[in-house]
């Protein structure tokens, strides 16, 4: 557990030897013990074709790695932070939510393609994800930003959870994902509750739902 | 039936029955939801063209259904407020969601209104049920009695319930015009019996600036 809640909005972790961290560059704000951060040009983890990978999917938020020993406090811009831990299985979350993560995770960058062909791709459109998103696996913790408090809500098989698009967060676990519409003919002529586009969760997991519906 | 999840998150828990919520409102939800726009306030076409002339529109929606809706506002923190038959005044800005069972209507405010930049207008929510409020921060309740009247800064008042008489009160001096003035120079006064709830913030009101 490198993570530690100092208050709703600051996190601090620990760094040891050998055991390094990721947070978004410039997110530091303070630090005990000898730490070094060094700007990360690749973006995160594995080579140049994740590098690539990860600037022609808009992935690429500029992350430094924190080495060395000591204790870094990490908030950003005054959000909330909550912490995740992952024990295997995969978190998927927009790059630029992302504070801080242990170097333990792996990370990638998924296709919404892959997850419901077009209707996948028309989903990150709309939820203003892109076509691209962030995917940690892994054993670790990740320190998530989010607009005001984050729910965090089970998904159980036969109880799907639908989210609001704007206030989505991150979700976990093995959970499918898809775009449902209640458009109606309201909706066409403006008068319509705001609603009409949602995101279905289901399957086995939890989702993050941010109190706002404001972006970052 | 309401309640909160963290402070800036409402759930409401629906079999069947149906909540009024501020348009767009909803955040996440289990079950089965449908969501209806209710045009001008869903109080029929005479609240509407009120509250068209009252400056007083809210875009309220239906939310009808079975299973948990989770409701926010740009992380604004969130009151339930419990009515017995008795009278809500609150800013159509600030009220989030209610009972489907409870009446909401416009009332004039008076001279305060101007002052506390809500406009000469409010919104009242009367009956039986339960009501979620949004406030700039945690809100303070404070109980007003026939002994003990209460006065309140116009930019930090959010709603008031029960037997309340306000008055409008303002402490312009020489000193204020002399560009002195303390911020302070207009305050509603509350007397009778009730509950005021105060945010910690202030709006900024032509009140503020003197």
């Amino acid at each position: 557990m490198p993570f530690r809640e100092i208050n709703s909005k600051m996190v601090e972790a620990s760094v040891e030897p050998g055991r390094k961290m990721y947070s978004q560059r410039g997110a530091m704000l303070a630090y005990r013990g000898d730490v070094s951060f060094t700007p990360d040009i690749r973006g995160g983890q594995g080579g140049l074709a994740s590098m690539i990978g990860r600037r022609v999917a808009n992935e690429a938020t500029p992350l430094m790695t924190v080495e060395g020993s000591g204790t870094v406090m990490f908030g950003h811009g005054g959000h909330h932070i909550q912490v995740i831990d992952l024990a295997g299985d995969t978190l998927y979350v927009e790059a630029d939510r992302l504070l801080a993560f242990d170097g333990t995770l792996r990370q990638g960058t998924m296709f919404m393609g892959s997850q419901g062909g077009v209707m996948g791709m028309v989903r990150g459109q709309v939820t203003g994800q892109g076509l691209f998103t962030t995917t940690l696996g892994g054993h670790g913790s990740v320190a998530v930003m989010a607009h005001g408090g984050v729910v965090e809500l089970p998904i159980a098989p036969g109880r799907p959870v639908h989210v609001d698009p704007q206030a989505y967060v991150a979700h976990h676990g093995d959970v499918t994902n898809k775009l449902s519409t209640a458009l109606g003919w309201r909706d066409m002529v403006g008068r319509g509750s705001g609603e009409a586009f949602q995101l279905e969760l289901s399957g086995n997991g939890a989702v993050y739902v941010q109190a706002s519906e404001e972006k970052l | 039936m309401f309640r909160l999840q963290g402070s800036k998150t409402l759930a409401v828990d629906l079999t069947g029955d149906a909540v009024k919520a501020k348009n767009g409102s909803m955040v996440a939800y289990d079950g089965r939801m449908a969501f209806k726009k209710m045009s001008g306030g869903g109080e029929g076409l005479r609240g509407m063209v009120t509250r068209r002339l009252t400056g007083e529109q809210m875009e309220v929606m239906e939310v009808k259904g079975q299973g948990t809706c989770y409701f926010a506002d740009r992380a604004s923190e969130i009151n339930l407020v419990s009515l017995h038959g008795d009278t809500l005044y609150v800013e159509a800005s600030n009220l989030l969601a209610t009972d489907a069972g409870l009446r909401t209507g416009t009332s004039f405010t008076g001279l305060r209104g101007g002052a506390s930049g809500n406009g000469l207008f409010t919104t009242t929510v009367e009956g039986t049920g339960q009501a979620a409020i949004m406030s700039d921060g945690t809100a303070v309740v404070l109980r007003v009695s026939p002994q003990y009247p209460l006065n309140v800064d116009p930019g930090a008042y959010i709603a008031h319930q029960g037997r309340l008489q306000q008055h409008f009160q303002s402490g312009v001096n020489f000193r204020t015009f002399m560009g002195e003035g303390s911020g302070e120079s207009f305050q509603i006064r509350f007397e009778g019996d009730g509950l005021v709830y105060v945010q910690p913030s202030e709006r900024n009101t032509v009140g503020g600036d003197v």
